[in-house]
């Protein structure tokens, strides 16, 4: 899979640590944040997270992208890659400054049932639903026994 | 035991990033900028709608607490995942410069677009040298 994990700006607080210096860690967790004001708060802005599910019917791609409009996003699958852009726009005064973000995550094209693809975007979060072919979906067969 | 948490503090202290009700929560990514009326706070919560969002205004300090409307389905399995269903707590801290009562908020898309006008004692005045 080309995909790079994403990491959310304060990871730590995410995994609550049962360490008992947890409380020190806390204390240069604050030194550094303090410290690097600002620069702490620019991770990666070109990146977002996204998550795989699947279920029986489909596979879901969910991408979280705050604030997009719905024209500026795109999702496109191209020999067996899924990519989303989207492109951000901000304007700050009269300046519009805009920038776009991409992502590409490999599915199994020989799995996916490409006519039927559908996005939705909700909440400033792009779910892909992916439904599986026929062929693809776990199959029951019961066989008797003698 | 009791003497050694003496020595180190650091043993009784609970973890710092953990929020009043005991869940952890994530910072979200904001951004603040200043204008001679007030400041306008942009801060995104990817996830969140109007319903699980609350923001508090008390005297010193502006809290938004966001938390995610979407819960994965049951049949739903897991391959992947970047995200966090930990709800989002920003807390700003200001120094009463803000007037509370004429405070703006407006959430699209996942982006949470917060007027904070100033209190007419700060702004900046003109004065007329006579």
């Amino acid at each position: 899979m080309r995909i790079v994990r994403y990491n959310y700006p304060s990871y730590r607080s995410v995994v609550p640590s049962r360490s008992p210096w947890s409380g020190l860690e806390g204390e240069i967790d604050r030194l550094f944040n303090s410290a690097l004001g600002d620069f702490a708060g620019s991770f990666a802005p070109d990146r977002f997270p996204v998550d795989l599910y699947e279920d029986q019917e489909n596979t879901y791609v969910r991408a979280e992208l705050p604030g997009i409009d719905r024209a500026d996003l795109g999702v496109e699958l191209v020999d067996g890659t899924l990519n989303i852009r989207a492109t951000r726009k901000t304007s700050v005064g009269e300046k519009e400054e805009s920038f776009t973000l991409n992502r590409s995550v490999r599915v199994p094209d020989a799995a996916v049932n490409t006519e039927k693809i559908s996005a939705a975007y909700e909440n400033g979060v792009l779910t892909v639903t992916l439904p599986k072919r026929e062929e693809a979906k776990p199959r029951k067969v019961t066989v008797a026994v003698n | 035991m009791s003497l050694l948490t003496s020595l180190v503090p650091s043993f009784t202290r609970s973890a710092a990033p953990v929020a009043r009700e005991g869940a952890p929560v994530v910072k979200p990514v904001y951004d603040l900028a200043e204008t001679d009326e007030g400041y306008a706070l942009t801060a995104q919560l990817p996830g969140v709608s109007k319903d699980g969002l609350e923001l508090t205004a008390e005297t010193g300090a502006i809290t938004i607490t966001g938390r995610r409307t979407w819960k994965q389905p049951e049949a739903w399995a897991t391959l992947y995942r970047e995200s966090t269903d930990a709800a989002y707590e920003l807390v700003l801290t200001h120094d009463n410069a803000v007037d509370i009562d004429k405070i703006h908020a407006e959430l699209r898309d996942g982006v949470l677009r917060v007027a904070l006008p100033k209190a007419e004692a700060v702004k900046p005045r003109k004065i007329q040298v006579g």
